[in-house]
């Protein structure tokens, strides 16, 4: 077995150690042959696959994951969709016109700029009076395989991920502007900070003006 | 080959927010039971499950049906998760060995063959079968329970370099086996 079938093969099986998993991992990305190798144990070790018994997620989980990766929920939040629901079809619908999104989109005002203007990199929050929307004014995209993560951190607080920054920027339901709080966008691996905490640098912030 | 996995996964590519959820109900008791497994820990557990999902839907384009079977795929995605967490804990990345290659025997490179389909291989079980009885339970438990050298090397009463060397002739055997190569 060559050095890197070797490698290939205790990368998949999992003991390669903390260092050389993390530089097998690097070369891994750039490397097609590499790719084929790791491809290839991986068929020939899935079969164990079927030795991992089920076990039942938390009931709450598919809502947890899709609200970290549609950050945009509808109207209606959860709580309010429970309450209507006890109340009978008719006062449903009555509910249901008054929440409507008004015929005019309400001004959106700027709130909050992250990162000063000579930064090479800054994003601009805007409030609409329901909505907050962040998004990118100046410089690049992530580099592929990171993301922007939004955070949002109330003072004494530990940050709270409001999603990924994507070309579109981030749209959140925020019923009340959080006025001082402070937002802040890091460099993240694909997908988020795992563990749903900040891991990258902050590559800019600042506090909720009006 | 009828893979319903793989569709669900083309169409989590798309941008299918309904196969998303469907993907989610047919994958994640599997995937849960695969985490808790390995992170041993409930919490953590449940917090990496939200984590592999997310991986799931932004690298659903990577998925490529012609190279493997989508629950094989998502399942890599869980351990791979799963792994470098486990390897990343602070008790282990004090315990790294030295590596010495040259304790495996190297038969030479071998052409550009890929395993097409499983099918065409031997089937793992019948290989573990052909291993030393040790040696097949530490893989096993390298695999499923996540095990690193160290945990490994402590179980069987062997010093860690001998761990390494006995699994990586596990894994060489293993490959001729399936591979239908003489040792």
């Amino acid at each position: 077995m060559s050095i890197d079938d070797t490698l290939a093969a205790e990368y998949v099986l999992g003991t390669l150690p903390h260092a050389e998993r993390l530089a097998f991992a690097k070369r891994l990305a750039g490397d097609p042959t590499l790719q084929g190798l790791v491809r290839d144990w991986e068929t020939r070790l899935a079969d164990l696959n079927a030795d991992f018994p089920e076990a039942a997620p938390p009931p709450d989980m598919l809502d947890r994951i899709e609200a970290r990766l549609f950050p945009a929920p509808p109207r209606a939040g959860f709580g309010l969709r429970l309450w209507l629901g006890g109340l009978g079809l008719a006062a449903a619908v009555l509910a249901a016109a008054l929440f409507l999104p008004p015929l005019f989109a309400p001004q959106a005002t700027v709130v909050a700029v992250l990162g000063a203007e000579t930064d090479a990199l800054r994003f601009e929050a805007q409030y609409d009076g329901a909505q907050l929307h962040v998004g990118r004014i100046a410089g690049a995209p992530p580099p592929a395989g990171r993301s922007h993560e939004l955070w949002i951190i109330a003072p004494e607080a530990k940050p709270v991920s409001l999603g990924l920054i994507g070309d579109q920027g981030l749209s959140v339901e925020y019923p009340a502007l959080p006025k001082g709080w402070t937002l802040a966008v890091t460099l993240e691996p694909e997908g988020g900070g795992p563990g749903g905490v900040p891991t990258g640098p902050v590559v800019a912030a600042a506090e909720i003006t009006l | 080959m009828d893979d319903p996995i793989a569709d669900l996964l083309h169409r989590c590519a798309a941008q299918d927010r309904a196969a998303f959820r469907a993907l989610y109900s047919s994958t994640s008791a599997k995937l849960m039971g695969v985490l808790l497994r390995l992170l041993r820990e409930r919490a953590e557990a449940e917090d990496a499950l939200q984590e592999v999902y997310t991986r799931i839907w932004l690298r659903a384009h990577r998925f490529d049906a012609a190279r493997g079977r989508g629950m094989t795929w998502i399942i890599t995605v869980a351990r791979n998760l799963a792994i470098d967490r486990l390897r990343a804990r602070p008790e282990e990345t004090q315990a790294d060995s030295d590596d010495h290659f040259d304790a495996v025997a190297d038969p030479g490179p071998r052409a550009e063959s890929r395993l097409v389909a499983l099918g065409e291989a031997r089937r793992i079980a019948e290989c573990f079968g052909t291993l030393e009885p040790d040696r097949a339970k530490a893989l096993r438990g390298a695999y499923l329970d996540g095990l690193s050298y160290a945990d490994l090397a402590d179980r069987h009463a062997v010093p860690l370099n001998t761990m390494r060397t006995w699994l990586r002739r596990g894994l060489q055997a293993l490959r001729s086996c399936m591979d239908g190569q003489p040792t």
